[in-house]
Protein backbone atom coordinates (compact mmCIF):
# COMPACT_ATOMS: atom_id res chain seq x y z
CA UNK A 1 0.00 0.00 0.00
CA UNK A 2 2.65 2.24 0.91
CA UNK A 3 4.87 1.53 -2.23
CA UNK A 4 1.41 2.21 -4.19
CA UNK A 5 0.70 5.49 -3.12
CA UNK A 6 4.93 6.67 -3.51
CA UNK A 7 4.44 5.32 -7.19
CA UNK A 8 0.96 7.17 -7.29
CA UNK A 9 3.01 10.61 -5.90
CA UNK A 10 5.88 9.84 -8.37
CA UNK A 11 3.85 9.55 -10.94
CA UNK A 12 1.71 12.80 -9.93
CA UNK A 13 5.36 14.90 -9.71
CA UNK A 14 6.02 13.52 -13.14
CA UNK A 15 3.29 14.63 -14.78
CA UNK A 16 3.35 17.97 -13.12
CA UNK A 17 7.06 18.82 -14.02
CA UNK A 18 5.96 17.99 -17.73
CA UNK A 19 3.24 20.13 -17.56
CA UNK A 20 5.26 22.78 -16.14
CA UNK A 21 8.04 22.20 -18.57
CA UNK A 22 5.46 22.59 -21.53
CA UNK A 23 3.71 25.77 -20.27
CA UNK A 24 6.17 27.29 -19.21
CA UNK A 25 8.69 26.18 -21.54
CA UNK A 26 6.38 27.65 -24.52
CA UNK A 27 6.28 24.51 -25.78
CA UNK A 28 2.78 24.55 -26.83
CA UNK A 29 2.28 26.37 -30.15
CA UNK A 30 -0.40 28.74 -30.04
CA UNK A 31 -0.48 29.59 -33.31
CA UNK A 32 -3.60 29.73 -35.53
CA UNK A 33 -1.91 27.78 -38.23
CA UNK A 34 -1.15 24.83 -36.16
CA UNK A 35 -3.98 22.30 -36.43
CA UNK A 36 -5.63 20.56 -33.14
CA UNK A 37 -4.39 16.69 -32.92
CA UNK A 38 -7.89 14.88 -33.71
CA UNK A 39 -8.67 14.01 -30.65
CA UNK A 40 -8.41 16.88 -28.74
CA UNK A 41 -10.64 18.44 -31.30
CA UNK A 42 -12.86 15.89 -30.52
CA UNK A 43 -12.65 16.09 -26.84
CA UNK A 44 -13.24 20.28 -27.18
CA UNK A 45 -16.19 19.40 -29.71
CA UNK A 46 -17.60 17.05 -28.09
CA UNK A 47 -17.61 18.95 -24.59
CA UNK A 48 -19.10 21.99 -26.31
CA UNK A 49 -22.21 20.25 -27.56
CA UNK A 50 -22.60 18.90 -24.32
CA UNK A 51 -22.50 21.86 -22.66
CA UNK A 52 -24.98 24.01 -25.13
CA UNK A 53 -27.42 20.85 -25.43
CA UNK A 54 -27.93 21.09 -21.49
CA UNK A 55 -28.00 24.48 -21.04
CA UNK A 56 -30.79 24.98 -23.69
CA UNK A 57 -32.73 22.12 -22.76
CA UNK A 58 -35.33 24.33 -21.14
CA UNK A 59 -35.50 27.20 -24.02
CA UNK A 60 -39.09 27.70 -25.07
CA UNK A 61 -38.79 28.17 -28.69
CA UNK A 62 -41.18 31.00 -30.09
CA UNK A 63 -42.73 30.52 -33.66
CA UNK A 64 -40.01 31.19 -36.28
CA UNK A 65 -42.07 31.59 -39.37
CA UNK A 66 -43.52 35.17 -39.20
CA UNK A 67 -42.47 37.04 -42.30
CA UNK A 68 -41.30 40.00 -40.32
CA UNK A 69 -39.35 38.09 -38.30
CA UNK A 70 -37.14 36.58 -41.03
CA UNK A 71 -36.91 40.34 -42.55
CA UNK A 72 -35.73 41.50 -39.17
CA UNK A 73 -33.61 38.37 -39.24
CA UNK A 74 -31.77 38.88 -42.48
CA UNK A 75 -31.24 42.26 -41.65
CA UNK A 76 -29.62 40.90 -38.69
CA UNK A 77 -27.84 38.39 -40.26
CA UNK A 78 -26.08 40.88 -42.86
CA UNK A 79 -25.11 43.40 -40.64
CA UNK A 80 -23.61 40.72 -37.81
CA UNK A 81 -23.23 37.42 -39.01
CA UNK A 82 -22.06 36.84 -42.58
CA UNK A 83 -18.97 38.52 -42.61
CA UNK A 84 -17.21 35.28 -40.37
CA UNK A 85 -19.89 32.84 -41.17
CA UNK A 86 -20.21 34.25 -44.70
CA UNK A 87 -23.99 32.27 -46.37
CA UNK A 88 -24.97 30.53 -49.56
CA UNK A 89 -22.64 31.29 -52.13
CA UNK A 90 -20.68 34.05 -49.90
CA UNK A 91 -17.48 33.79 -48.21
CA UNK A 92 -16.66 34.67 -44.84
CA UNK A 93 -14.33 38.26 -44.73
CA UNK A 94 -10.66 37.17 -44.68
CA UNK A 95 -10.34 38.28 -41.00
CA UNK A 96 -12.74 35.17 -40.45
CA UNK A 97 -10.82 32.70 -42.74
CA UNK A 98 -7.43 33.52 -40.38
CA UNK A 99 -9.65 32.06 -36.89
CA UNK A 100 -9.08 28.65 -35.37
CA UNK A 101 -11.79 27.25 -34.69
CA UNK A 102 -13.06 28.50 -37.89
CA UNK A 103 -16.30 30.02 -37.93
CA UNK A 104 -19.11 26.91 -38.67
CA UNK A 105 -21.37 27.07 -41.67
CA UNK A 106 -24.69 27.95 -40.50
CA UNK A 107 -26.60 26.17 -43.09
CA UNK A 108 -25.49 22.91 -41.49
CA UNK A 109 -25.40 24.27 -38.29
CA UNK A 110 -29.15 24.89 -39.11
CA UNK A 111 -29.86 21.45 -40.53
CA UNK A 112 -27.36 19.78 -37.40
CA UNK A 113 -29.14 21.73 -34.24
CA UNK A 114 -31.85 22.21 -32.41
CA UNK A 115 -33.19 25.90 -32.52
CA UNK A 116 -33.00 26.61 -29.35
CA UNK A 117 -29.31 25.15 -29.23
CA UNK A 118 -28.25 27.96 -32.41
CA UNK A 119 -30.38 30.66 -29.55
CA UNK A 120 -28.30 30.03 -26.93
CA UNK A 121 -25.07 30.28 -28.83
CA UNK A 122 -26.15 33.41 -30.22
CA UNK A 123 -27.48 34.80 -26.98
CA UNK A 124 -23.94 33.53 -24.70
CA UNK A 125 -21.39 32.96 -27.43
CA UNK A 126 -18.39 30.35 -27.17
CA UNK A 127 -15.73 30.82 -25.01
CA UNK A 128 -12.12 30.33 -26.72
CA UNK A 129 -13.55 30.41 -29.93
CA UNK A 130 -14.27 33.68 -32.00
CA UNK A 131 -18.31 33.66 -30.99
CA UNK A 132 -19.55 36.71 -29.43
CA UNK A 133 -22.21 36.58 -26.90
CA UNK A 134 -25.15 38.97 -28.26
CA UNK A 135 -27.48 39.21 -25.51
CA UNK A 136 -25.71 42.65 -24.02
CA UNK A 137 -26.19 43.70 -27.74
CA UNK A 138 -29.49 42.35 -29.64
CA UNK A 139 -32.55 42.21 -27.68
CA UNK A 140 -34.39 38.46 -27.29
CA UNK A 141 -36.94 39.11 -30.03
CA UNK A 142 -33.72 40.14 -32.00
CA UNK A 143 -31.94 36.85 -31.19
CA UNK A 144 -34.70 35.04 -31.77
CA UNK A 145 -34.74 36.73 -35.40
CA UNK A 146 -31.40 35.72 -36.37
CA UNK A 147 -32.20 31.87 -35.56
CA UNK A 148 -35.59 32.53 -37.26
CA UNK A 149 -33.18 33.53 -40.49
CA UNK A 150 -30.80 30.88 -39.83
CA UNK A 151 -33.30 28.04 -39.86
CA UNK A 152 -33.89 29.27 -43.48
CA UNK A 153 -30.69 29.38 -44.56
CA UNK A 154 -30.37 25.40 -45.80
CA UNK A 155 -33.48 26.46 -48.38
CA UNK A 156 -31.60 29.46 -49.95
CA UNK A 157 -29.69 28.72 -53.20
CA UNK A 158 -26.98 31.31 -53.82
CA UNK A 159 -28.89 32.96 -56.12
CA UNK A 160 -31.98 33.57 -53.39
CA UNK A 161 -29.64 34.86 -50.97
CA UNK A 162 -28.26 37.03 -53.75
CA UNK A 163 -31.91 38.35 -54.43
CA UNK A 164 -32.48 38.72 -51.03
CA UNK A 165 -29.18 40.74 -50.41
CA UNK A 166 -27.27 41.35 -53.29
CA UNK A 167 -24.05 40.09 -52.11
CA UNK A 168 -22.66 38.26 -54.62
CA UNK A 169 -20.25 41.20 -56.03
CA UNK A 170 -17.28 40.31 -57.89
CA UNK A 171 -14.22 38.68 -56.59
CA UNK A 172 -11.51 40.45 -54.95
CA UNK A 173 -8.61 40.73 -56.36
CA UNK A 174 -5.65 41.85 -54.35
CA UNK A 175 -2.66 39.42 -55.23
CA UNK A 176 -0.12 37.78 -53.55
CA UNK A 177 3.13 36.99 -55.14
CA UNK A 178 3.98 33.65 -56.89
CA UNK A 179 7.00 32.16 -55.51
CA UNK A 180 7.50 28.56 -55.26
CA UNK A 181 7.03 25.57 -56.79
CA UNK A 182 3.43 24.02 -55.36
CA UNK A 183 4.13 22.33 -52.31
CA UNK A 184 1.27 19.95 -51.28
CA UNK A 185 2.21 20.64 -46.80
CA UNK A 186 2.05 24.10 -47.53
CA UNK A 187 -1.60 23.44 -49.37
CA UNK A 188 -2.64 21.59 -46.21
CA UNK A 189 -1.89 24.41 -43.87
CA UNK A 190 -3.97 26.97 -46.36
CA UNK A 191 -6.70 24.98 -46.55
CA UNK A 192 -7.30 24.93 -42.84
CA UNK A 193 -6.74 28.70 -43.05
CA UNK A 194 -9.28 29.28 -45.92
CA UNK A 195 -11.36 27.49 -43.77
CA UNK A 196 -12.38 24.46 -46.07
CA UNK A 197 -13.17 22.09 -43.39
CA UNK A 198 -16.44 23.78 -42.62
CA UNK A 199 -17.73 23.09 -45.38
CA UNK A 200 -16.33 19.74 -47.06
CA UNK A 201 -14.60 16.53 -45.21
CA UNK A 202 -11.07 16.48 -46.15
CA UNK A 203 -8.57 13.45 -45.03
CA UNK A 204 -5.44 14.85 -43.16
CA UNK A 205 -7.64 17.84 -41.39
CA UNK A 206 -9.05 18.34 -38.21
CA UNK A 207 -12.65 20.14 -38.11
CA UNK A 208 -16.30 20.15 -38.24
CA UNK A 209 -15.99 18.13 -41.57
CA UNK A 210 -19.47 19.25 -42.45
CA UNK A 211 -21.16 17.95 -45.26
CA UNK A 212 -22.29 21.06 -47.23
CA UNK A 213 -19.95 20.06 -50.58
CA UNK A 214 -19.23 16.86 -51.21
CA UNK A 215 -16.24 14.80 -49.16
CA UNK A 216 -12.83 15.21 -50.86
CA UNK A 217 -11.37 11.78 -50.26
CA UNK A 218 -10.22 10.31 -52.97
CA UNK A 219 -10.28 13.82 -55.10
CA UNK A 220 -7.21 13.35 -56.32
CA UNK A 221 -7.96 10.82 -58.65
CA UNK A 222 -12.04 12.21 -59.29
CA UNK A 223 -12.66 12.67 -63.04
CA UNK A 224 -14.65 16.08 -62.39
CA UNK A 225 -14.46 18.98 -60.41
CA UNK A 226 -17.63 20.40 -59.58
CA UNK A 227 -19.32 18.10 -61.96
CA UNK A 228 -17.90 20.28 -64.35
CA UNK A 229 -14.54 20.50 -65.24
CA UNK A 230 -12.39 18.07 -66.14
CA UNK A 231 -9.84 17.52 -62.68
CA UNK A 232 -6.47 18.72 -64.50
CA UNK A 233 -3.91 21.28 -61.92
CA UNK A 234 -4.98 24.41 -64.09
CA UNK A 235 -8.24 23.46 -63.55
CA UNK A 236 -8.68 22.56 -60.07
CA UNK A 237 -6.43 26.19 -59.47
CA UNK A 238 -9.20 28.01 -61.48
CA UNK A 239 -11.99 26.17 -59.38
CA UNK A 240 -10.04 27.46 -56.59
CA UNK A 241 -9.69 31.02 -57.39
CA UNK A 242 -13.16 31.86 -58.57
CA UNK A 243 -15.82 28.92 -58.59
CA UNK A 244 -18.00 31.10 -60.09
CA UNK A 245 -16.34 32.01 -63.30
CA UNK A 246 -16.91 28.39 -64.04
CA UNK A 247 -20.43 27.97 -62.85
CA UNK A 248 -22.47 30.78 -61.80
CA UNK A 249 -24.56 29.26 -59.52
CA UNK A 250 -22.15 27.38 -57.42
CA UNK A 251 -22.68 27.43 -53.35
CA UNK A 252 -18.91 27.57 -52.83
CA UNK A 253 -17.90 31.19 -52.45
CA UNK A 254 -15.17 32.99 -54.01
CA UNK A 255 -12.61 33.00 -51.20
CA UNK A 256 -9.88 35.28 -52.41
CA UNK A 257 -7.37 32.14 -52.57
CA UNK A 258 -3.90 33.47 -54.18
CA UNK A 259 -2.63 31.87 -56.70
CA UNK A 260 0.44 30.34 -54.74
CA UNK A 261 -2.28 28.82 -52.24
CA UNK A 262 -4.15 27.56 -54.98
CA UNK A 263 -2.05 25.99 -56.16
CA UNK A 264 -0.60 24.16 -53.25
CA UNK A 265 -4.19 23.08 -52.49
CA UNK A 266 -4.11 21.94 -55.71
CA UNK A 267 -0.82 19.85 -55.16
CA UNK A 268 -2.28 18.76 -51.43
CA UNK A 269 -5.79 17.19 -53.32
CA UNK A 270 -3.85 15.70 -55.81
CA UNK A 271 -2.36 13.89 -53.16
CA UNK A 272 -5.84 12.20 -51.93
CA UNK A 273 -6.44 9.30 -53.99
CA UNK B 1 -25.78 46.69 -45.90
CA UNK B 2 -27.08 46.19 -49.41
CA UNK B 3 -30.28 45.35 -47.99
CA UNK B 4 -32.51 48.41 -48.13
CA UNK B 5 -35.14 49.24 -45.29
CA UNK B 6 -37.99 49.67 -47.55
CA UNK B 7 -37.84 45.71 -48.99
CA UNK B 8 -36.79 44.94 -44.92
CA UNK B 9 -40.23 46.26 -43.95
CA UNK B 10 -42.66 45.23 -46.83
CA UNK B 11 -42.19 41.93 -45.95
CA UNK B 12 -41.75 40.83 -49.36
CA UNK B 13 -38.27 39.89 -49.32
CA UNK B 14 -39.53 36.00 -48.66
CA UNK B 15 -40.90 34.23 -51.85
CA UNK B 16 -44.39 32.32 -49.92
CA UNK B 17 -42.46 28.61 -50.98
CA UNK B 18 -39.64 29.92 -48.43
CA UNK B 19 -41.43 31.13 -46.00
CA UNK B 20 -43.73 27.86 -45.52
CA UNK B 21 -42.15 25.17 -43.84
CA UNK B 22 -43.12 21.94 -45.21
CA UNK B 23 -44.92 19.41 -43.88
CA UNK B 24 -41.85 16.95 -44.43
CA UNK B 25 -39.22 19.18 -42.74
CA UNK B 26 -41.22 19.62 -39.70
CA UNK B 27 -42.16 15.76 -39.36
CA UNK B 28 -38.63 14.85 -40.54
CA UNK B 29 -36.83 17.34 -37.82
CA UNK B 30 -39.70 15.72 -34.87
CA UNK B 31 -38.13 12.36 -35.70
CA UNK B 32 -34.98 13.08 -36.06
CA UNK B 33 -35.39 14.52 -31.88
CA UNK B 34 -37.16 11.81 -31.03
CA UNK B 35 -34.77 9.51 -32.61
CA UNK B 36 -32.02 11.71 -30.58
CA UNK B 37 -33.80 11.34 -27.28
CA UNK B 38 -34.48 7.80 -27.54
CA UNK B 39 -30.81 7.05 -28.07
CA UNK B 40 -30.57 3.68 -29.02
CA UNK B 41 -33.96 3.54 -30.57
CA UNK B 42 -34.48 1.68 -33.58
CA UNK B 43 -37.20 3.18 -35.59
CA UNK B 44 -36.12 5.24 -38.67
CA UNK B 45 -38.28 7.97 -39.57
CA UNK B 46 -40.68 7.20 -42.68
CA UNK B 47 -39.06 7.31 -46.12
CA UNK B 48 -38.58 10.99 -47.74
CA UNK B 49 -42.22 11.14 -50.00
CA UNK B 50 -43.13 7.85 -49.35
CA UNK B 51 -41.13 5.77 -52.26
CA UNK B 52 -39.79 2.49 -51.28
CA UNK B 53 -36.23 2.85 -50.32
CA UNK B 54 -35.58 -1.12 -51.36
CA UNK B 55 -36.67 -0.64 -54.70
CA UNK B 56 -34.62 2.82 -54.78
CA UNK B 57 -31.31 0.75 -53.89
CA UNK B 58 -32.38 -2.12 -57.49
CA UNK B 59 -32.74 1.11 -59.65
CA UNK B 60 -30.07 3.05 -58.69
CA UNK B 61 -28.20 -0.61 -59.77
CA UNK B 62 -30.38 -0.84 -63.00
CA UNK B 63 -29.57 2.85 -63.94
CA UNK B 64 -25.65 2.65 -63.15
CA UNK B 65 -25.27 5.29 -60.90
CA UNK B 66 -22.54 3.13 -59.50
CA UNK B 67 -20.15 3.57 -62.22
CA UNK B 68 -19.80 7.74 -61.72
CA UNK B 69 -20.45 7.47 -57.93
CA UNK B 70 -19.96 5.47 -54.58
CA UNK B 71 -22.91 4.62 -53.25
CA UNK B 72 -22.70 2.82 -49.82
CA UNK B 73 -25.13 -0.54 -49.79
CA UNK B 74 -25.05 -0.51 -53.57
CA UNK B 75 -23.43 -3.41 -54.97
CA UNK B 76 -20.15 -2.38 -56.94
CA UNK B 77 -20.53 1.50 -56.78
CA UNK B 78 -17.22 2.74 -56.73
CA UNK B 79 -17.34 5.30 -59.15
CA UNK B 80 -15.05 8.56 -58.90
CA UNK B 81 -16.34 10.77 -61.54
CA UNK B 82 -18.85 12.52 -59.15
CA UNK B 83 -18.76 13.02 -55.64
CA UNK B 84 -19.33 9.90 -53.08
CA UNK B 85 -23.07 9.40 -51.96
CA UNK B 86 -21.95 8.51 -48.50
CA UNK B 87 -23.99 10.94 -45.87
CA UNK B 88 -25.50 12.84 -49.17
CA UNK B 89 -29.16 12.65 -46.96
CA UNK B 90 -26.84 15.36 -44.36
CA UNK B 91 -25.33 16.97 -47.19
CA UNK B 92 -26.61 20.83 -47.82
CA UNK B 93 -26.66 21.57 -51.61
CA UNK B 94 -27.35 19.18 -54.30
CA UNK B 95 -24.96 19.55 -57.20
CA UNK B 96 -23.15 22.57 -55.60
CA UNK B 97 -26.22 24.71 -56.51
CA UNK B 98 -29.57 23.11 -55.10
CA UNK B 99 -30.90 23.30 -51.42
CA UNK B 100 -30.72 19.55 -50.47
CA UNK B 101 -34.61 18.57 -49.70
CA UNK B 102 -36.30 15.52 -51.04
CA UNK B 103 -38.32 16.77 -53.20
CA UNK B 104 -35.36 19.36 -55.29
CA UNK B 105 -33.27 16.30 -55.01
CA UNK B 106 -35.83 14.17 -57.32
CA UNK B 107 -35.85 17.16 -59.16
CA UNK B 108 -32.13 16.82 -59.85
CA UNK B 109 -32.01 13.09 -60.44
CA UNK B 110 -34.55 13.81 -63.10
CA UNK B 111 -33.06 16.94 -64.87
CA UNK B 112 -29.69 18.10 -63.77
CA UNK B 113 -29.11 20.26 -66.52
CA UNK B 114 -32.00 22.03 -65.79
CA UNK B 115 -29.92 23.32 -62.60
CA UNK B 116 -26.61 23.42 -64.12
CA UNK B 117 -26.80 23.20 -67.62
CA UNK B 118 -22.76 22.65 -67.54
CA UNK B 119 -22.96 19.42 -65.35
CA UNK B 120 -21.28 16.20 -66.14
CA UNK B 121 -24.62 14.39 -64.66
CA UNK B 122 -26.54 12.92 -67.84
CA UNK B 123 -30.40 13.75 -67.82
CA UNK B 124 -31.48 9.98 -67.82
CA UNK B 125 -34.97 8.40 -67.90
CA UNK B 126 -35.94 8.76 -64.69
CA UNK B 127 -39.69 8.30 -64.08
CA UNK B 128 -41.57 10.39 -61.34
CA UNK B 129 -41.84 7.58 -59.22
CA UNK B 130 -38.94 5.88 -59.44
CA UNK B 131 -37.21 9.11 -58.78
CA UNK B 132 -38.65 9.40 -55.10
CA UNK B 133 -38.11 5.60 -54.97
CA UNK B 134 -34.28 6.47 -55.32
CA UNK B 135 -34.80 9.43 -52.90
CA UNK B 136 -36.33 7.46 -50.19
CA UNK B 137 -32.77 5.54 -50.68
CA UNK B 138 -30.53 8.04 -50.37
CA UNK B 139 -32.10 9.86 -48.38
CA UNK B 140 -31.47 6.86 -45.40
CA UNK B 141 -27.56 7.79 -46.01
CA UNK B 142 -26.91 9.67 -42.51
Amino acid sequence: MKRLLFALSALAATVAVAAAVVIYGGLYDISATDQHLAPTYRILDVAMRRSIARRAANIVVPPLDAPPMLDRGLALYDAHCVQCHGAPGVAPEPFALGLTPAPANLAHTARAWPPADIYWVVRNGIKMTGMPAWQLRLSDADLWAVVAFVEKLPELSPRDYDGLTGALGPARTEEMPVRNRPDPERGKTAMQQYACVTCHRIPGLVGPHAPVGPPLDGIGSRTYIAGVLRNEPDNMIRWLRSPQDVNAASAMPNLGVGEQDARDIAAYLATLD
Amino acid sequence: MRVSTADLSSGSLFPAAIRATSPHRVLGRFAAVVCIVLAGCGDNPPPALGGDPDNGRLLLRQFGCGSCHRIPGVAAARGNVGPSLEGVATRVYLGGVLPNTPENMVRWIRNPKQFDPETAMPDLPIAEGQARDIVAYLQGLK
